[in-house]
């Protein structure tokens, strides 16, 4: 098989896809899923998190220009809190944070094997 | 989440998935990029002259970190230090290394790219906290 350009070996192929399956169906990625499909189906919520995409988007723009206005860190925070008091962004914070963190144990693991950080080879950009 | 939705879905119990990642780490090992690259850092590491020369450069550098903190690195110690780093980046051993960490390096983030397809989220972003920790 070749991934742009680079040529894998049928038993890496072979290794690679089953470890990629099997993590998508470990617990920590099934509630992940659950939690996106949770949220597509919460529209409020949505809403919420695009507002608040938006308000941060808009905060780091004004930052490296000129100062931030009180009143635009005041809706940024209670738009914060809102997302925060948030049943399904709450359960899709967390599940994405339990999936981050099974992704590092696993990491580890392969990185212990190998005797180098994977994971740090894989990244594609760096400081 | 509720454990019933969960127990609807096909979930691969923590030592299938510990079983895979070590297999996945198992036949990475065995790719000539991995022992190209193993064999690059076992001479860079074992190379007395690139010990000396990483040395030379690192002494040089640490008198000056003052200077290079306030950005006032005068030119005659700049140009010493740049031809120190050029005289370790110029070893054979030193670059056959770069080399073959660059294979290594594309390898992987061929093969987190595929880990990450059925998973949603960036296998090589998500297994570190900071860029370069």
């Amino acid at each position: 098989m070749e991934t742009n350009d680079v040529k894998i070996t049928k038993d890496l192929q072979e290794a690679v896809s089953a470890l990629a399956v099997n993590l998508g169906q470990s617990e920590p990625f099934a509630a992940y899923r659950q939690a996106i499909q949770a949220l597509e189906a919460d529209p409020r919520a949505g809403d919420l998190l695009r507002r608040l995409a938006q308000a941060q988007t808009a905060m780091r723009t004004r930052q490296s220009q000129s100062g931030i206005p009180q009143a635009d860190i005041d809706a940024l925070r209670h738009l914060q809190r809102e997302a925060q008091a948030n049943e399904t962004i709450l359960s899709f914070s967390e599940s994405q944070q339990a999936a981050i963190a099974y992704i590092r144990e696993i990491n580890q693991e392969i990185s212990q094997m190998l005797g180098v950080d994977f994971g740090a080879l894989a990244r594609r950009s760096c400081c | 989440m509720d454990d019933k939705a969960l127990d609807n879905l096909e979930i691969a119990p923590p030592e299938v998935v510990l079983h895979a990642a070590h297999d996945f780490a198992a036949a990475l090992a065995e790719t000539p990029e991995f022992k190209a690259f193993e064999q690059a850092a076992y001479r860079l590491e074992h190379d007395p002259a690139a010990a000396r020369a990483r040395e030379a450069f690192m002494a040089k550098r640490a008198s000056l970190e003052a200077l290079i903190r306030l950005n006032a690195v005068p030119a005659k110690d700049q140009a010493e230090l740049d031809r120190l780093a050029q005289a370790y980046l110029g070893l054979a051993c030193v670059t056959e290394y770069q080399s073959a960490e660059t294979g290594l390096r594309v390898l992987c983030q061929a093969l987190a790219g595929l880990i990450s397809q059925p998973t949603g989220l960036d296998f090589a972003a998500a297994s570190s906290s900071g860029c370069c920790g």
